[in-house]
This record gives C-alpha cells, sequence and structure tokens, in this order.
C-alpha cells in the first residue's frame, strides 16, 4: 500500500503553516522574500468550510484516478507513491477532472525555459526529494498532521482484526 | 506563473444517450450562414466533437483545451494560437499537414472541407480544388452549442478552478469527525 | 398487397441509428422497438406512420465515421434524389422519382393539391424564416414543375365541413354513433382500426380532404377539362408520411380509378423544385386554378390543431342555428394543450366539443367512451402534436429549438392566412355552393356518399 498525508480536522486551527512548509520544500531557494502571490503553489489546501477547518491533500491512491486520466503517461505508481513525470504533462486537466479531492494542481510558467514544458501539475509528492519526510508534518504546530506508512496500515489492520477477534470472544 | 487554467466542455457517459444533438448543434454553431432546416444543407455536417459508441461507453469526446497544448507546440505554420483563453485554430493559416492530429492524446482534431471564402486572395481564387483544414472545438467563443443543446443535460462547461474549489470543500466535510488519532495512536 | 407494402414506410436504418431512444419517447403508439443503445427497429403491425421519429432523428451520418453502406446506397433505399444534406437513421420512402418521371412527359394531364400546412412550411426550405407564408409562390413552383392544374386541399377541407358538419348535425338529430371523431388524419384513423376497432362507427364517414379532392378531381375536375378521368395523374402534396399510406388504400378508388397517384411530402416538393433549378424566392405570386383550387378561411386551418372544429363550428353553428356565428374567430378551440374541452351554445343544443393533438393524449378519452362515460358530441383527433404544421413530410429542423419555433410561426401564419380570406367559411365559399348544384347535389347525397365518403376496416 502506498504511504500518504493525511489531517486530524479536530487537530487543525487553519494556521496555513503546512502550506508555506510545502511551497519552501518545493522551491531551490529558501528565501521567504521570492514568495508571491503568483507563484505561491502548495500541494496541499487548507479548507475552512462551516462543518471542518483541514487541509486537503492527495491520499496516493492505489488504483489512482488522476494516473488512469492522464492521456500523457505523465502520473506514474512511484516508490510507494503518486508521483508525476514532470515533462510529459500537456496540461489536459484530466487528472484535475479526475481526482474526487480537488487535489492536483495546474500550474503555467509564463515564459518556460527552452524545451521545458509551460506547465507543471502540482501534487502531493509525500517530499520524497527531501530528507527527512513530509514538511507539512514536522511544521505543524497542533501536530494535526500524519504521514500514514503503508507497510504500517497493513499491520495495524492485523492488529485490528485480532483485536475485533477477541473482543468478540470475550463477549460470548 | 498563471492559474487560469482554460474552461472546456466535457461529457457525462451516465447520462449520454449517443442520440448526437450535440454534434448537430457544433456544426450547425460553427456554419458560414444561417442554415436552420436540414433541407438547406447542401454538404455534410461538420462536428467539432465526436460521439464515441463501443459496448462500454457512449459519450462524445472533445478538445480539453491543453494548457501546454501539444497540436499548437506541433504546428510548424503557427495555425493553432492561444486565443482568449481557448487554444483555437486559425483555418486561413492551415496547411492540412496533419501534425496536430498526430499529437492530440484525445483525437479532438479531424480535418474537414474548408468552405471559408477567400476573397480578394487572388491565389486563391484560381485554385478550385477544396481546402481540407483542421478543425476542433473552440468553445463557440464561451457559449458551446452542444452544451446548450443537450437534451439530457450530460456536457458541462467546466471552469477546472471552481470545480476543483468545490471538490475540496466536499472532501474537507468529509472529513469532520474523522479522527486519525487512532491510527496515530497505534503506529 | 400494396397497401400492406406500404405500411412499411418508416424504416431506421441500423446502421445509422445510436438506440438513444428519442424516436420511441415521441412514437403514439410504442412502435419503436429494440434495446436501449442498439439499433431500433419499428414494428409495422403497431406504427401509424405520423413521421414524428423522423422529425426528432439527430443520428446523422457522420463524415468522420465509416459505414459499411455508401451513401448512394442510403439515398436509393430511400428513394431520395441525390442531395448533398445529412441523411439521419429514421427515414420515410420517397416517391421523388415516381413524379418526377410522370412529370417530365409533356403530354401528361396532371392535376395537384396541397395540404394547407404546406404553404406555411415549403418556403423554410428555401432558406427563409421558419414559417413563412407563401400559397402565391408555392402555385408558380407546382406550375413551373408542370401540372396542368394546381388546386388546392383546402377546397376539399370546405368540402369535408359541409359533408362532416351535415353527418354530425345529422346523427345528433337523427341518431347515430356519438360522440362522432373527425377522420382527416390517416393516422389517427389508422390508430382507431388498430386499437380501437370497437370504436370505428364514431368516426366519421367523410374521407379526409386529400381523397375528397383525388375523388373530386378525377370526376368533376377531369369533366371540366373535357378530359377522361384515366388520362389524369393525380398529385397530393401533404406535410404528412401516412398520407402516401392512405392514398394507396384499395378502397381509394371512388372515382374508378386511385384516386390519389401519388403523394409527396413538402420535403419532396422541394426536392423537386431544386433539381428543376427553380429559383424559389425570386418566384411571381400566382393564384390557384378553379374551380377546384378556391377555398375559405376555414378550409386552410385544417391544418392546425383544432382548425378543423373550429371550421365544423363556424358552419355548423349556422346549420342549426339558421344566424351567423357573432365571432368567427372561435378562439377557445385552438391552444397549445394536448385536449381542449369546448362547449358551443347554439340555443337548442349546447354542442360539446373536444379537440386532442397527439394520440397519446386520446387514449384515455377512447377509454371513457368504451365505458359509457362520453359526454361529448364530436371530437377533433391530430396526431401529430400541433396538426399537421408538424406533420413527419415537413421540413426537418437541424435543432430541436428551431422545431418549437417552427411550429408557433406556421400555426401563426396559417391564422393570418384563415383571416386574409374573402370567405371565412365553408359554406360561403361560392365555388364550393357551385359544386352542390352542378355536380353533388346535397351534402350526403348520393353523390356524396358515392365520392366522398368511405368505409373503415378493424385490422384485428
Amino acid at each position: 500500500m502506498n504511504d500518504f498525508v493525511i489531517a486530524d480536522p479536530g487537530k487543525c486551527i487553519g494556521c496555513r503553516t503546512c502550506e508555506v512548509a510545502c511551497v519552501m520544500a518545493h522551491q531551490k531557494d529558501q528565501s521567504l522574500e521570492k514568495l508571491t502571490v503568483e507563484n505561491f503553489s502548495p500541494r496541499l489546501r487548507v479548507v475552512k468550510t462551516a462543518k471542518v477547518t483541514t487541509p486537503i491533500q492527495c491520499h496516493q491512491c492505489e488504483d489512482a484516478p488522476c494516473a488512469k486520466a492522464c492521456a500523457a503517461q505523465a502520473i506514474v505508481q512511484q516508490d510507494r507513491s503518486v508521483q508525476v513525470i514532470q515533462g510529459r504533462c500537456i496540461g489536459c486537466k484530466a487528472c484535475l477532472m479526475a481526482c474526487p479531492y480537488g487535489a492536483m494542481d495546474l500550474v503555467l510558467t509564463a515564459a518556460p525555459a527552452q524545451g521545458e514544458s509551460k506547465v507543471v501539475a502540482l501534487k502531493c509528492d509525500l517530499c520524497r526529494k527531501q530528507d527527512g519526510g513530509p514538511s507539512c508534518i514536522k511544521v505543524c504546530p497542533t501536530k494535526a498532521l500524519y504521514e500514514v506508512c503503508g507497510s504500517k496500515m497493513v499491520e495495524q489492520m492485523h492488529n485490528r482484526r485480532k483485536r475485533a477477534a477477541l473482543g468478540v470472544m470475550s463477549s460470548r | 506563473m498563471s492559474r487560469n487554467l482554460k474552461s472546456f466542455v466535457l461529457a457525462d457517459s451516465k447520462k449520454c444517450i449517443g442520440c448526437r444533438v450535440c454534434e448537430v448543434a457544433c456544426a450547425v454553431a460553427h456554419l458560414d450562414t444561417e442554415i436552420k432546416t436540414v433541407g438547406n444543407m447542401n454538404f455534410s455536417l461538420n462536428p467539432r466533437l465526436y460521439l464515441v459508441k463501443t459496448p462500454e461507453i457512449t459519450m462524445p469526446v472533445q478538445c480539453r483545451h491543453c494548457e501546454d497544448a501539444p497540436c499548437l507546440k506541433s504546428c510548424p505554420v503557427s495555425a493553432i494560437k492561444e486565443q482568449s483563453n481557448r487554444i483555437v485554430i486559425d483555418e486561413a493559416g492551415c496547411i492540412g499537414c496533419k501534425s496536430c492530429i498526430m499529437a492530440c492524446p484525445f483525437g479532438a482534431i479531424e480535418l474537414i472541407v474548408s468552405r471559408q471564402e477567400r476573397i480578394g486572395d487572388e491565389e486563391d481564387c484560381l485554385r478550385d480544388e477544396p481546402e481540407v483544414v483542421a478543425s476542433k472545438c473552440d468553445l463557440c467563443g464561451g457559449a458551446p452549442a452542444c452544451v446548450k443543446a443537450c437534451p439530457r443535460e450530460a456536457l458541462q462547461y467546466v471552469d477546472m478552478v471552481k470545480e476543483r474549489t468545490q471538490r475540496r470543500i466536499e472532501a474537507a466535510n468529509k472529513m469532520s469527525g474523522f479522527h486519525n488519532e487512532f491510527m496515530v495512536r497505534e503506529g | 398487397m400494396v397497401a400492406k407494402k406500404i405500411q412499411e414506410n418508416i424504416k431506421i436504418d441500423a446502421e445509422l441509428c445510436t438506440g438513444c431512444g428519442r424516436c420511441s419517447e415521441v412514437c403514439p403508439v410504442d412502435a419503436i422497438e429494440g434495446e436501449e443503445g442498439k439499433p431500433q427497429s419499428v414494428n409495422v403491425a403497431k406504427c401509424v406512420m405520423c413521421g414524428q421519429c423522423v422529425q426528432i432523428c439527430s443520428a446523422y451520418d457522420s463524415p468522420f465515421e465509416q459505414y459499411a453502406t455508401s451513401r448512394s446506397q442510403r439515398l436509393k433505399e430511400r428513394n431520395m434524389p441525390v442531395v448533398k444534406e445529412p441523411l439521419f437513421a429514421a427515414y420515410y420512402h420517397g416517391d421523388f422519382f415516381k413524379v418526377k418521371k410522370r412529370l417530365a412527359d409533356k403530354k401528361q394531364f396532371s392535376m395537384v393539391q396541397c395540404a394547407p400546412a404546406v404553404r406555411v412550411s415549403l418556403a423554410e426550405e428555401f432558406g427563409m424564416p421558419l414559417g413563412s407564408l407563401v400559397p402565391g409562390k408555392m402555385v408558380a413552383a407546382l406550375k413551373r414543375l408542370g401540372f396542368t392544374r394546381v388546386y388546392d386541399t383546402n377546397f376539399a377541407a370546405d368540402l369535408t365541413i359541409m359533408e362532416e358538419g351535415s353527418e354530425l348535425v345529422k346523427r345528433i338529430t337523427e341518431g347515430g354513433s356519438l360522440p362522432m371523431f373527425t377522420s382527416c388524419c390517416p393516422a389517427w384513423v389508422k390508430f382507431v382500426e388498430n386499437e380501437y376497432p370497437e370504436l370505428i362507427d364514431h368516426l366519421s364517414s367523410c374521407k379526409s380532404p386529400q381523397q375528397m379532392a383525388g375523388s373530386m378531381f378525377k370526376t368533376y375536375g377531369a369533366s371540366v377539362d373535357g378530359v377522361d378521368a384515366r388520362e389524369v395523374y393525380s398529385v397530393a402534396i401533404m406535410p404528412c408520411t401516412c398520407k402516401k399510406f392512405e392514398a394507396s388504400r384499395p378502397e381509394m378508388k371512388s372515382s374508378g380509378y386511385q384516386d390519389v397517384d401519388a403523394v409527396l411530402t413538402t420535403r419532396e416538393l422541394a426536392y423537386l423544385i431544386k433539381e428543376a433549378a427553380i429559383d424559389f424566392n425570386a418566384l411571381p405570386e400566382e393564384s390557384f386554378d378553379k374551380p377546384l383550387g378556391m377555398y375559405s378561411g376555414a378550409g386552410t386551418i385544417f391544418g392546425v390543431t383544432g382548425g378543423v372544429m373550429e371550421a365544423a363550428i363556424r358552419t355548423a353553428y349556422e346549420l342549426i342555428t339558421k344566424e351567423p356565428i357573432e365571432n368567427v374567430n372561435v378562439t377557445s378551440v385552438r391552444g397549445e394543450q394536448g385536449v381542449r374541452k369546448v362547449t358551443l351554445d347554439t340555443g337548442t343544443l349546447k354542442l360539446k366539443t373536444v379537440v386532442v393533438s397527439g394520440l397519446k393524449n386520446v387514449i384515455p378519452i377512447l377509454e371513457d367512451i368504451q365505458r359509457g362515460k362520453a359526454d361529448f358530441h364530436f371530437m377533433e383527433v391530430m396526431t401529430c402534436p400541433a396538426g399537421c404544421i408538424s406533420g413527419g413530410g415537413q421540413p426537418k429542423m437541424l435543432l430541436p429549438v428551431d422545431g418549437r419555433i417552427a411550429y408557433v410561426n406556421r400555426k401563426f401564419s396559417t391564422y393570418q392566412h384563415d383571416e386574409e380570406q374573402r370567405y371565412r367559411k365553408s359554406h360561403e365559399n361560392p365555388e364550393i355552393q357551385d359544386i352542390y348544384k352542378k355536380f353533388l347535389g346535397e351534402p350526403l347525397g348520393h353523390t356524396s356518399h358515392k365520392l366522398l365518403h368511405t368505409h373503415y376496416k378493424p385490422s384485428r
């Protein structure tokens, strides 16, 4: 099973520190001064509704609709996650239309360098290219964000089943 | 950088009955002159969306107005342009080389016989063979005829930015009362 | 045999049909069968040939698809001339070539009649606004096509009122099956024969205007011109696909010959005009020939739902009360609803009438009649949604939205044409008065009975 990041809405206070950390983690230049409204493109988004406040990000689906919808084979299952091969993206928006979470973003560069794609499809890559795991988790002041490890999840499910079975036995 | 994504038309295969009204409406919307009855048609209908009908699925397919459009990039004479946040083909400039057809992963471009009048261009007036040009969805200038004509409301004019925001809100609302501390405590 | 064959007149091209099912939604008799998403077919036993499926079908021959059948084969199957227009899955067999061949013979003595609904739709096939009123241009075109006499179904509509009005009064006063049903719409007649044979007696014994005109052409009309009935080629231009069937019914030979030899739809007439390279829009206005081309406003409103009833009321009121009707525009029977009930006070009698458009709407009323619950005298039924102006042989709209506009405009033009007429009531038409004096005698008389009335047969 793939790994993924998820938030506990009960703990989230909507401070958007995670968004800033996400942007910084995916930016070559670590200077805050370089951030503008236009280029602020986090891969998770804090959503505030009347009911709930929580960041929404990619679930690294096992049978990912975005990857299935991609016309350019630019979205692949890789390293226990769903990753975008940026050079292949043509910006057709099929992945955006496919994702039920609204977790995919498409960012356009006004003047791309020669040979570079004009579009960048952005989604949570679990900070696989950085050391130390997802940066959003590290910065959250209320520890509302967690990484769920795919292999551990399997283990947990086994534990749950065992406990469920034991529960049934003891109630007899 | 920009986040102003181009809108596009997308069909819902669950609603589509395959009646082809969208195709007819599209072809009619792109006629040079207003024609209302079938009897006045002196040529075939040339729609810019195409019904796909297989045992598994029934729905029309059309251009997605890609943000980094392969058709546009492939055109050797720059006849495919970005215009008013849409990808459009300039029929007058098209030479019919089929590169865009090769480039489009959706099969959304077709070759048609152009009926564009080329008054004032002597060289073209002398040619009497029909001009074959590439044709594809141009979103009817912002009010797609196909969407309006569909008797089952199976076609949606998608504003992707709005659509995505709505989905995030729905996803967040589903998470209220969802406690994954449990998961972590165990982990 | 002929009638049996022509019952297969409405067809669905399996190669073009996508099985969307919109035709079965409009089919009034559930005659379209097939699995969803698969090519549909027409159940000939149920079909009343109204052609509404032909009008709604949008499954056309896409230039981007490959078909096993070539376009020329498809045109041939449909009896269509070489046209470049898109072809749709639902179609009818035409009679274009048959008529063209006869017209090419310059020695052929021919008579043509035009249904009221054709003059408000024909111009649409030549790019004029939807519902343009063009009786004069239509006559001019028919003359240029070589028809010797250009007569009018509207004349026969006036004749129908004389006969049917008298029949109604007779049934009310002397007894007979009531309520009486109109019999102008061949699809409706076919429907009664197919589905409600026990109610056949309720149908007026009057032939439809097309058939009345046909039998008059080959009797009175032939004598006016001093030609033998056998020499006369009788053609009808109709907004209707079922009229082809009606003309071919074996009993429709009261003149001794097939009363109507060929029926062309509005669309087929447009093909003839185009192929003859007649510039329709530039044609002058010409007049119908006399005597069988003279008509009242009552005759022309036959093309719209409620029109037969209104025309009948204009005349019946005077027949019963011996006084002219106060307002010749009986607007209460006009309207959009599928069923309209109107009571006409004639002093001695409260004449209760029902107007139905769309066959589906008539079923509950027929069930009531069978249960003995009918409390009215006269019912007009037209199969098509807005009457003949929305018939299956009318110009086909590319877009559904234009169909609705066309119906509204054609209806408007029809009533406008009614108001333009010098005579507004069938019995005031001088040629009608004349023909009774010279030829027919009196309504329901011996000659009328022989030429203008018919009988019906249960289909099962």
